[in-house]
């Protein structure tokens, strides 16, 4: 048993933390909400630099860890670009990225990224992407389809687990962010953090992210075994569920300054959205993953 | 990254599975009921893996083990956790008494008490919590009192698993007061057989014989018992503390419970609510995660870089598992049909659901009090995160 990612992959992904920090850290997401038309400009060359578009996650387990890694890293920062989207490109088609889409809606965070995309619905029918709206916040995009076939079926699980990757960086970060602020904000004359319930409430956030963590390993181990696409939704429905965990506990603590654009959290937490409503929420993910599963469990130990 | 356990591991899933099904009763619910056939069963199953050489498979060579590894070691916790436990009381002998004995006693205490737990032959009880010492146990009263080249044990102990069946204690006691309540404490290893020793059982939701009172009356112990130095228990018991660290695999059974559900319900799964069954999926995933996070903690154990914060997430997830998923049981359960006509396997094989979700909702009612509450696993995970003392 190998519960971790490996040396190379953790070490990439650390680099990338590092260099996403030089190339702006926080300020890339309010520059990107600013100029949305310059997100790809202000990523591309960091992107660039780290070599992401060699990754061939698809096809190269090692290479999936690194991607892994660095969605992860993409995450911490809230880095604006569809980073998710594009290593999740299909090896079979010509085009620069793929976006799963629920049925009937489709919707992805891509809107002002120039690229050839397609799109996979979780049954696999897959599309070539013709044409963008901006749909809302958080540069989400409805898109128009042409529809290419139905073999994507294989193309599903990446398409899911790595953005499941991002949303777990953004935890992380969330996380950080809040055990600072409530060692160092004083109520009462003593930090918040000597308060038990505030303690507590920061526990349950952690048990969420450090589990999500877990099953977010197991998923990209699991890819392309028969298993994958259960896998990835098992992972997604537990981390739209931590991400609300979390995210709450965050907010909680952090009190009103939370919401003020000063501070980090506000970012991070209105750009996981996309990542949590995308392309189903929790009770459709649930709902889905249910009727996949019909009357056998997830592979596990009696499944 | 490799989630796979391996070869060994998984064949020694396999020849358990077939050790539970030849020598465990079809409804066998574990070894806590009135019924002294359960008990029995249990001894006996312990005595079936002693002969194979899988009741002490953990334990080194030299002291009659296999050295298994530590994966091997998940695969007996969560079949035999899984399967109600059918180890019966034995399990803490073998999984920390022994080891500790192994590892703190003389040559005459590791004589005296291995090979008895290596046989299949003994139970152990603990006597740690007392009335005014649950989660504060170093505030405990029992003491240990000089009496010629001898001691006399005097106090009450509670909440004592096994009590009843067992006929050794692993009695922690107050010998001194010192500066701290940490120091002055030691170990005695006390056989229950003493007249001066009562036990007093609590019926309680949990099951009959799970919880008793212990009242030493003026035992006699003699150095010989002490084990370890005296005033060095506090030690001791954090070392008792580190062998429970991942504790009994509680993810295993609700898994094996939560799979079976729809299969039992045959054709009524069908008129489960959408609703419930979402649940179910969600209890699913939640048994997978604590699956994983128990993983972490045998990992980071075996790796000798586990801090008490990486179990206490693990007991918070799978203690909080335990508890939802018995609810989503309960209410899918509700389900079958009862009083059916007639008898037959699947009448049967129906009422033994029935029970074992039951079983299993009582005894989770316990899992956020037992082996250390979750407010105490709360406390250890967020000094880490905050870094305070």
């Amino acid at each position: 048993m190998i519960l971790d990612l490996g040396t190379e992959a953790k070490e990439y992904g650390h680099e990338a933390l590092r260099a996403f920090q030089a190339a702006g850290g926080d300020q890339l997401v309010q520059q990107a909400e600013a100029k949305p038309d310059a997100r790809e400009a202000l990523v591309a060359p960091v992107l660039e630099a780290l070599g992401v578009w060699e990754l061939d996650p698809r096809t190269d387990p090692d290479s999936a860890e690194a991607a892994a890694a660095l969605c992860r890293s993409a995450g911490y920062w809230a880095l604006p670009y569809p980073f998710a989207e594009r290593l999740s490109r299909p090896t079979d088609l010509d085009v620069d990225g793929l976006v799963v889409v629920a049925d009937g809606a489709p919707e992805g965070a891509v809107a002002a990224v120039e690229k050839r995309w397609a799109a996979v619905t979780l049954a696999g029918h897959r599309s070539s992407v013709t044409g963008q709206v901006a749909a809302g916040s958080g540069f989400v995009a409805a898109l128009e389809l042409s529809a290419i076939d139905n073999n994507g079926a294989g193309d599903v699980a990446l398409g899911l687990v790595l953005p499941c990757w991002t949303l777990l960086g953004m935890l992380d970060r969330a996380m950080e962010l809040t055990i600072a602020h409530v060692r160092l904000r004083k109520q009462f004359g003593q930090p918040l953090a000597s308060f038990q319930g505030v303690q507590f409430q920061l526990t349950d956030a952690e048990v969420e992210r450090s589990g999500l963590d877990m099953l977010a390993k197991y998923s990209l181990w699991s890819l392309g075994s028969d298993d994958a696409l259960d896998d990835a939704l098992a992972l997604r429905l537990a981390a739209i569920e931590a991400a609300e965990v979390v995210f709450r506990v965050c907010h909680q603590l952090h009190g009103a300054v939370g919401f003020c654009d000063e501070t980090t959290l506000s970012w991070l937490s209105r750009y996981s959205q996309p990542l949590r409503r995308l392309p189903m929420g929790l009770s459709a993910t649930r709902d889905y993953l249910t009727r996949r599963l019909a009357r056998r469990g997830l592979t596990g130990l009696y499944g | 990254m490799d989630f796979d356990m391996g070869e060994k591991a998984t064949q020694l899933r396999s020849a358990l599975r077939g050790l539970i099904k030849t020598h465990v009763p079809d409804d066998f619910l574990g070894a806590f009921t009135d019924d002294p056939a359960d008990l029995e069963v249990a001894q006996r199953f312990c005595r079936t893996l002693a002969e194979q050489g899988l009741l002490c498979m953990s334990w080194p060579k030299e002291f009659g083990g296999r050295d298994a590894s530590v994966w091997e070691q998940t695969v007996v916790r969560e079949e035999m956790w899984a399967h109600h436990e059918p180890r019966g009381a034995q399990y803490m002998g073998v999984n920390w008494v022994g080891p500790i004995i192994m590892r703190h006693g003389t040559e005459e205490q590791r004589r005296q008490h291995l090979p008895p737990i290596a046989h299949g032959e003994v139970i152990w009880c603990q006597g740690f919590s007392e009335p005014e010492a649950g989660s504060d146990l170093a505030s405990l009263r029992t003491t240990a009192r000089r009496a010629g080249d001898g001691w006399r044990v005097s106090g009450q102990k509670i909440w004592t698993s096994y009590a009843t069946m067992a006929q050794w204690c692993f009695l922690l006691a107050r010998t001194s007061k010192e500066e701290k309540k940490q120091q002055g404490l030691t170990i005695f290893l006390v056989p229950m057989n003493d007249p001066a020793i009562q036990v007093r059982p609590i019926r309680a939701m949990l099951g009959p014989h799970h919880l008793n009172e212990v009242f030493f009356d003026d035992l006699k112990a003699t150095d010989a018992d002490v084990l370890g130095p005296v005033g060095g228990g506090w030690s001791i018991v954090q070392d008792v503390m580190s062998f429970e660290r991942v504790g009994i695999a509680r993810y295993a059974r609700c898994e094996r419970l939560l799979v079976a559900a729809p299969s039992v319900l045959g054709d009524r799964w069908e008129d489960v609510p959408a609703e419930l069954r979402g649940r179910w999926t969600r209890m699913l995933a939640h048994c997978r995660r604590a699956r994983l996070l128990a993983y972490r903690v045998v990992s980071l154990q075996a790796s000798g870089r586990i801090q008490p914060a990486d179990a206490a997430a693990y007991r918070i997830a799978v203690t909080k598992l335990d508890q939802d998923s018995a609810e989503v049981l309960m209410e899918i359960a509700a389900f079958m049909p009862r009083n059916n006509a007639g008898a037959g396997p699947h009448v049967a094989a129906t009422e033994y659901f029935r029970a074992e979700v039951e079983d299993h909702w009582r005894y989770s009612q316990a899992s956020t009090v037992a082996s250390g509450s979750i407010e105490v696993q709360r406390m250890l995970l967020s000094r880490a995160l905050l870094a305070v003392s």
